[in-house]
């Protein structure tokens, strides 16, 4: 399949100056400015194929947003190219963005004093939409993101869900062959989440359209993306599907169980009598509730469960899969080997 | 004793953010003021040029030497007693911030007032010094003497620090009500405007129609700027210099006891609206 | 080109949109340009009470060179006035992502999403300025005044504009410069009085450096005495250009070194 995405070895730094407390570290900074170059981004390359929908993910400061803004041609990279949609974003900007869409969950492009049908009638005007075109892509956003209800109210009444619904279909308006969506369920109750990303399943099933998503909602993640590149402090850290993510780091399983005696807990000793660091064991409790997160390399399912059974009374248990969300943490925390 | 300690230790830190604030953003500082002394030069030349083109000594009472020492010392005078409270209370209602004032155990404007000492001594030392300076140095090169009077001289930071007190209230009640209006920038242009007017600051009063001076010297406008740039030229007699500084105090009192008032209101205001 | 013409036209309509919602705040706004105006004018008006003429020029003259001055920067004032924003607050804030992501010149957009009325507070001072001034005046009127005038006006106004998006740019680097831009934007009171009465260094400043002696006393100097034409319309016309070839210069690098913000 042809690549709509291409980005290799994407880099950006910046600039920061670094101000000592104080008076004196002020003048100090007036006179000579201690500079330091951060690496925002450091060489990151991934390609993503035509009709995909990408997930990136990363802990807060990763660089996410600097790669997309880089991606989109709002920031100059510092070094290393990227090729969306066979073009340059940053060579020819104006040319480039009216194949593209993006939204930023935290900011809106909306304008904020007019009626919302308004900042579609105004994006019609800069994206050169033909008028029968126009009128039957706003009847289908209508349809998607339940527009309806507050198209004629001002943008600055409406709710956080309603505004990102508005936003998700003024990118959308021009029919962007990518969408660009960062954060785009930041802050939303779980009925508008998901009426999000349904109307982002449905635009990608039908139009094909391209999407690439950050998020820090991992249900985003498990719901829309068939793969996810992962990217901690500048640099990739996994690149690939969700099955795969489970497969190469699902060294971990949860067993639940409930102690008939809460007393008996203290019986419990997994880490003397397996030898286990704290890395490869995890106990919780909650009153006769006990959750033990273990990796499967150093102990497996068998001597867990009956070292439990044979030590004390059970009343109830359950083994559960490995879950998205403890892959990531620890991959966050940096616990498993890339 | 302890009640005054107690109310220093508490509104310290006030001040020191102010200051900080000012050093933090230094740079916008001067830029801003360099931007705002320009129109006192123009008026330099305006007045250079005015008194190139007459023959006699003086323009309505005012020699060249005086006049240079008005336009400086009034912007001077205007730059230090401007408030910002204003802005700051008129921002906070808007963005409803101001519920979390009310939840402090402190005085509203108690906390603006302190944090604007602050930055007002920073500015002190940035710019009265210099203009002050540049101002005695004009006058001892024009007229080869020290025209300095200390006696004057302490009787106009005085005065400057009641005007001060009075712009801090006036505008904290304008800020309130312009909250009502919902646009700072327009009803600030006309309040600038009517306040630069009305207190001296653009044209001395004394150039006014006669009737009309009279008038705008016993307003609270004229304690703003007026006063304390006649006391600083010598231009009053102690016996005046007291009865005017009489009179600013009771304006300062006047706007103190509004402010409360509008205060009050504003909270019943916010009340109703939910905060 | 015409494709942008229809988008200014949209804009302007949205705007008034806009406008009718916020009715009150522009009249303020308006009015406090006026008022602002009005005071100074009296000011004026004191001084010629006392002295009939100020280094040669009448009353009328004065009048005539400070309405003058009004209209390149009313222009300015009215189309331009969101490049104030971009140095307090879009670069800073990080909004100026959104201009980038338009198939539209990111200046050109920036500069038709707002309008500022309040611009005909000094537009209606400069009409009752001129209003008064001409008729007393009796200048010289020949075929060419009205294209001379147009052209002037243009180009004068290209100065203000000009300064207002080199300085704006500046953002891009430093995040925030509107205070440099209020800086420079001014000195353009210096420009409502006759450049004769500055000094030397005063007059070299606002002619060759910060050329706001351009947007008024130089060609309307050349409107009452008709001295200097290359000299007062050629070098406006020259300002004007080399000003606005370095400011496009200037933001065109400035965008490229946009930064955002947060995360």
């Amino acid at each position: 399949m042809e690549n709509m995405i291409y980005a290799e070895n994407l880099r950006k730094e910046f600039k920061k100056i670094i101000k000592e407390p104080g008076v004196k570290g002020s003048v100090k900074a007036l006179f000579k400015p201690k500079k330091e170059i951060i690496k925002a981004v450091d060489g990151i390359s991934f390609s993503v194929p035509k009709g995909e929908i990408l997930g990136f993910i990363g802990p807060n400061g990763a660089g996410k947003s600097t790669v997309i803004k880089m991606l989109t041609g709002i920031l100059m990279p510092t070094s290393g190219k990227c090729v969306i949609n066979g073009q340059i974003p940053q060579e020819n900007r104006k040319n480039y963005v009216r194949e593209i869409g993006v939204v930023f969950g935290q900011r809106t492009q909306l304008w904020w004093d007019l009626a919302l049908r308004e900042t579609y009638a105004v994006l019609k005007e800069i994206y050169e939409v033909p008028d029968d075109r126009y009128k039957q892509r706003m009847a289908f956003l209508n349809e998607v993101l339940e527009l309806d209800d507050f198209i004629t109210s001002p943008v600055r009444t409406l709710s956080l869900g309603q505004r990102m619904r508005a936003d998700i279909a003024a990118a959308l308006l021009h029919s962007p062959k990518v969408l660009f969506l960062d954060e785009p369920t930041i802050g939303l109750d779980v009925v508008v989440k998901e009426n999000i990303r349904s109307a982002i399943r449905k635009i990608n099933r039908e139009e094909g359209t391209t999407v690439i998503l950050t998020t820090h909602d991992l249900a985003d993640i498990e719901l829309l993306c068939e793969r996810i590149v992962m990217i901690d402090k500048g640099k990739k850290v996994f690149d690939g599907g969700i099955e795969e993510l489970k497969h190469n780091f699902g060294n971990v399983r949860t067993f639940a169980f409930e102690l008939t005696n809460p007393d008996d807990f203290s019986k419990l000793d997994y880490r003397t009598k397996y030898r286990l660091s704290d890395d490869d064991i995890s106990v919780e409790r909650d009153k006769s509730c006990v959750t033990v997160k273990y990796s499967t390399d150093k102990v497996s399912v068998e001597d867990i469960v009956s070292y439990t059974l044979s030590a004390v009374h059970v009343k109830d248990m359950q083994i559960k899969d490995v879950e998205i969300e403890e892959i990531i943490k620890r991959l966050y925390r940096r616990e498993v080997e890339v | 004793m302890t009640g005054v300690k107690r109310f220093f230790r508490t509104y310290r830190q006030f001040t020191r953010s102010g200051m900080q604030e000012l050093v933090a953003y230094r740079a916008n500082f001067i830029c801003f003021f360099i931007g705002e002394i320009m129109s006192a030069f123009i008026m330099y030349f305006v007045w250079k040029a005015v008194f190139l083109s007459t023959d006699s000594e003086t323009f309505m009472g005012f020699t060249m030497e005086d006049m240079v020492v008005y336009l400086f010392i009034a912007f001077l005078t205007g730059y230090l007693t401007y408030s910002d409270g204003a802005f700051a209370v008129g921002e906070e209602i808007v963005d409803g911030s101001i519920a979390f004032r009310m939840l402090r155990p402190c005085s509203f404007e108690m906390c603006f007032l302190f944090k604007e000492l602050g930055s007002r001594i920073i500015s002190i030392a940035m710019i009265f010094v210099p203009i002050v300076a540049g101002v005695e140095v004009y006058r001892f090169c024009v007229t080869g003497e020290v025209r300095l009077d200390p006696v004057c001289f302490g009787f106009y930071l005085l005065s400057t620090a009641i005007a001060y007190l009075i712009s801090f209230y006036f505008n904290v009640c304008y800020g309130y009500i312009a909250f009502f209006f919902k646009n700072l920038w327009g009803t600030s242009l006309i309040k600038e405007t009517l306040v630069g007017f009305l207190s001296g600051g653009t044209i001395p009063l004394a150039f006014l129609p006669a009737g009309l001076a009279t008038v705008l010297n016993f307003l609270p406008f004229a304690s703003l700027a007026y006063t304390p740039v006649m006391i600083y030229m010598g231009m009053y007699p102690i016996g005046e210099i007291l009865w005017r500084m009489a009179l600013q105090l009771f304006w300062l009192l006047v706007m103190i006891g509004v402010s409360k008032l509008v205060w009050n209101s504003a909270v019943r205001h916010l009340s109703i609206q939910g905060g | 080109m015409r494709r942008y013409f229809r988008l200014h036209r949209i804009f302007i309509a949205q705007y008034l949109k806009r406008l009718m919602e916020y009715k009150g705040d522009f009249l303020l706004g308006a009015v406090g340009l006026l008022f602002s105006q009005a005071i100074q004018i009296l000011f004026i008006g004191i001084i010629f009470s006392q002295i009939p003429r100020l280094q040669g020029w009448t009353f009328e003259e004065i009048l005539f060179i400070y309405g003058f001055s009004l209209i390149p920067k009313s222009i300015d004032h009215l189309f331009f006035d969101n490049l104030w924003m971009v140095g307090y607050r879009i670069v800073r804030k990080g909004e100026f992502d959104k201009y980038l992501t338009r198939p539209v010149n990111s200046l050109y957009h920036v500069i038709v999403e707002n309008f500022c009325v309040d611009a005909f507070g000094e537009m209606l001072t400069c009409g009752l300025l001129l209003g008064y001034a001409l008729p007393s005046l009796n200048l010289p009127f020949y075929w060419y005044t009205i294209p001379v005038l147009l052209v002037v006006v243009v180009f004068a106004t290209m100065i203000y504009t000009a300064l207002k998006i080199m300085t704006a740019a500046f953002a891009f680097w430093t995040k925030s410069s509107g205070h440099i831009t209020h800086m420079l934007y001014m000195t353009n009171d210096f420009s409502k009085y006759p450049v004769t009465i500055y000094n030397k260094a005063v007059q070299t400043i606002i002619t060759y450096v910060i050329p706001f002696a351009f947007t008024a006393y130089y060609p309307a100097s050349w409107f009452l005495t008709g001295k200097d034409p290359l000299f007062c319309i050629g070098g406006t016309v020259i300002a004007g250009t080399v000003l606005m070839a370095i400011a496009l210069f200037v933001w065109n690098k400035g965008v490229n070194a946009y930064e955002s913000a947060g995360s």
